[in-house]
């Protein structure tokens, strides 16, 4: 199983881009896309689901492009996508067959399939609800179930934790991390955390382009001995900001308690442990 | 005041923006060409016996301000009816809750923005029809105000009161849209079919569309010149194939009595005073009101023991790229759409078109019946965008050949098992070419909500055409009669047949450009 993007652009205008020249190979595990608003993180995301054609470049799946015929990969595809939605006149199991009729799963056998993804996702009780009266983390679950019925071999999910609480969070990074053993699982979050505890390989994007495509301990590596934290007074937090790259700060007593990237840290500061939150934040704001 | 004039303010402009607008302003356009036959059209808008006016600027500015008037008053209601639905769904309107506006004002600015984006098309009207004047010019000198003063007193009122019609709906059946459209379809044809046929002046007063007193002056027009008097018969509207032994008649405009233009004020004025009556039972957004009933489930009181996927467990899928499923999903859709009550109009129309005489149930009843289902109908093509579900929808696997295909089985037959009675009492007197006709019909106006959706990506276009269809239908225009009610030459059912396949050939197209460039 192997998911080629090769340089591949989405343009929405002669000098907007959602993506600029971007490749990537993907291989069986957990990648894990990470990147601020508009990085193009769900662009890229629809693209391979093939919701979105790229403008430029090829995607390629198994050796075959993805771009020409679509049908390849919507066979083998579970999608959960950022924002959907549901008909709220149907109660969880009608939306499920009918997605899974959409899919092209047999009618007879997806029934019992259903009814054990709603129990493993404590939906059953709910299911002949209409999903119109479900809450956000319940419509939630019923995405996440829709993106199994059809056993798929690559899996995207576009902020999969919206509206989970945090044990459903829990079970469903357990979910992830099951799901990864003979699969591709994309994984777009803004949650650092979601994605650190589960993410084989780690991707952070920024305005349409690819900073970082690396293993956790080898992005985690660049800031090495670099992360500090150092207790200042509230009036000099500005411009310790402009002179630093700032991680973040809490309040400590009367004093500022400030996490810093720096290769020249200030005097009192204590060297932290890196992590994958750093950095990105790094990557991020040096980029 | 700030609040009230930037939600009118920013509400046409959001409205104004939409791609449906465009192509409402581009059929409004083509309408409004139209309005003023070419003077060697085929057709004719209003005539008075044989008599039609000069083409003075009289007769355009008066000709096109009535029919802008009736026209509009027809499907601007369509048009701007969604205004606080819009703000529920896209949840701005509990933002608005939240401010300091007043129920009355926030209505008021509602009403006032349906006003504007009607206005909008009245002014292309307006252009359209001076354009008119100057290319069919017959010699006769362009007088501006004989342009104006008709627009100003007889359409502008009459799509002020349809804007506040709107609102009074939306407050009223808040959660029935289906009632807002079959309301005022009823209402309005008790409000214009008076007005077309009454001659009593005092009535002029009454008459919401202000249309009554220019008809009756253009008939005296004429009865004065032929010093007789008889009734001259005047047609309004589409009528075909009645231009021979055409004469003119010298139409110089109407001077408008006092009492009428006070009686226009009145009627605007009256509609603000039923708004401002309304505002106290308006919902402000306060969704548990609107969704009391369904009782939102939370996990939390779901939840009894805890379970987790187990992969392991999980059935292995089949595949079976069949269609059957989806044409049973989207039945479902069908029959869910709408409050359950509503099937009882639609038994009652199943029956009335099994016992009625086969003439009055396929001229009046069916198409009636099929028009209740507009609001099932018009988002066939397009609810995967309104409801957010087009991510699985167009990846899925091949979705245009098996979800468009088993949205149009499914269309169609709904709309044939509701005219089966029909249908079968065909078969009996052997009337196959109503059997047929009927069968088209139905894949017509199925085909026709599909395509007006896959184009608009919205549901106003075919609300609008098909309420116009209908209304066409009962006033028996030949050329609407898309089932057969009326005597018609058989390629008539061709060139329908052919229309139809042109449409799903347009609708096809358009859903592929859809898929390919999302």
């Amino acid at each position: 199983m192997k998911l080629e993007i090769k340089n591949v652009s989405k343009r929405y205008s002669r000098n907007k881009y959602g993506l600029k020249d971007f490749s990537m190979t993907i291989d069986k595990g957990i990648l894990g896309l990470l990147g601020p608003n508009g990085a193009g993180k769900s662009t890229l995301l629809k693209m391979i689901a093939t919701v979105s054609k790229p403008t430029e470049g090829m995607i390629i799946l198994n050796k075959n492009n993805i771009l020409k015929d679509a049908n390849y990969i919507r066979k083998q595809l579970g999608f959960l996508p950022q924002d959907f939605g549901v008909y709220p006149n149907l109660n969880a199991f009608e939306f499920l067959q009918y997605i899974a009729a959409l899919k092209g799963i047999a009618d007879k056998e997806i029934q019992f399939k259903i009814e054990q993804l709603l129990n493993g996702l404590n939906l059953l009780d709910a299911a002949k609800k209409p999903i119109g009266s479900y809450s956000g983390g319940m419509k939630q679950r019923i995405g996440i179930a829709q993106a199994l019925l059809n056993d798929p071999k690559i899996i995207i999910f576009d902020e999969p934790t919206v509206g989970l609480d945090p044990e459903e969070r829990v079970r469903f990074r357990n979910l992830i991390s099951d799901l990864a053993q003979d699969c591709i699982v994309i994984l777009s979050s803004h949650i650092v955390s979601d994605i650190d505890t589960i993410a084989d390989q780690v991707a952070v994007l920024k305005n349409g382009s690819l900073l970082s495509y690396s293993n956790q301990e080898k992005l985690i590596d660049r800031i090495d001995q670099k992360v500090f934290e150092v207790a200042i007074n509230k009036e000099h937090l500005d411009n310790f900001k402009n002179n630093n790259i700032v991680i973040s700060t809490s309040r400590k007593e009367d004093k500022i308690a400030v996490r810093y990237i720096s290769e020249s840290p200030i005097d009192g500061s204590v060297s932290q442990t890196a992590n994958l939150e750093d950095a990105y934040l790094y990557l991020t704001k040096t980029n | 005041m700030k609040t009230f004039f930037s939600i009118i303010k920013y509400d046409y402009l959001h409205r104004t923006r939409s791609y449906s607008f465009l192509i409402t302003l581009c059929i409004s356009l083509a309408i409004a060409y139209t309005f003023v036959p070419e003077p060697d059209a085929s057709y004719s808008t209003i005539r008075i016996a044989d008599y039609v006016g000069y083409y003075n600027s009289a007769w355009f500015g008066y000709v096109t301000a009535i029919m802008t008037s009736i026209f509009l008053s027809l499907v601007g209601f369509y048009l701007v009816n969604s205004a606080i639905k819009t703000d529920t769904v896209t949840r701005i309107g509990q933002i608005t809750a939240s401010t300091r506006i007043t129920n009355f004002r926030y209505l008021l600015s509602k009403a006032l923005s349906n006003f504007l984006l009607l206005v909008t098309i009245v002014v292309i009207v307006f252009l359209m029809s001076i354009l008119l004047f100057f290319l069919y010019n017959d010699g006769y000198s362009f007088d501006i105000s004989q342009f104006i003063i008709p627009y100003l007193i007889i359409p502008i009122p009459a799509i002020f009161c349809i804007s506040i019609l709107a609102v009074v709906f939306e407050v009223v059946f808040t959660k029935y849209t289906v009632i807002q459209n079959i309301g005022f379809f009823f209402l309005f044809s008790y409000l214009a079919f008076p007005s077309l046929s009454e001659n009593s002046s005092n009535m002029y007063e009454f008459d919401l569309f202000g249309t009554q007193i220019v008809m009756h002056q253009m008939e005296e027009s004429v009865r004065n010149l032929l010093e007789t008097g008889d009734d001259k018969g005047l047609t309004i509207g589409y009528v075909l194939g009645n231009t021979g032994e055409t004469k003119n008649f010298k139409f110089e405009g109407v001077n408008f009595p006092i009492s009428f233009i006070i009686s226009r004020i009145l009627w605007c004025v009256s509609g603000c005073l039923l708004l401002l009556l309304l505002s106290p039972i308006f919902h402000r957004f306060d969704i548990k009101q609107l969704v009391k009933k369904k009782q939102l489930f939370s996990s939390e009181k779901q939840k009894t023991t805890v379970h987790e996927i187990e992969l392991s467990k999980l059935k292995k899928s089949t595949h079976n790229y069949g269609i059957y499923s989806l044409v049973k999903t989207e039945l479902l859709l069908f029959i869910r759409k709408g409050k359950r009550w509503l099937w009882i109009l639609n038994c009652i129309g199943f029956i009335l078109l099994a016992v009625l005489p086969i003439s009055i149930a396929h001229t009046i009843v069916l198409p009636i019946l099929w028009f209740l289902q507009v609001h099932r109908l018009s988002d066939i093509s397009s609810k995967e965008i309104y409801h957010d579900v087009q991510y699985f929808a167009f990846t899925s696997y091949k979705p245009l050949r098996r979800l468009l295909l088993s949205q149009l089985l499914a269309g169609i037959v709904i709309m044939l098992i509701l005219a089966l009675p029909l249908l079968i009492k065909s078969v009996f007197v052997m009337d196959i070419q109503s059997f047929i006709h009927i069968i088209v019909g139905a894949i017509f106006i199925v085909l026709l909500a599909i395509t007006s959706g896959i184009v608009t990506k919205g549901k106003k276009l075919f609300e609008i055409v098909f309420f116009m269809i209908t209304y066409g239908n009962l006033n028996k225009i030949p050329f609407l009669d898309y089932f057969g009610g009326l005597q018609h030459s058989s390629s008539y059912v061709l060139t329908l047949t052919l229309l139809t396949i042109i449409m799903a050939g347009i609708g096809v197209g358009m859903r592929i450009q859809q898929i390919k460039n999302q």
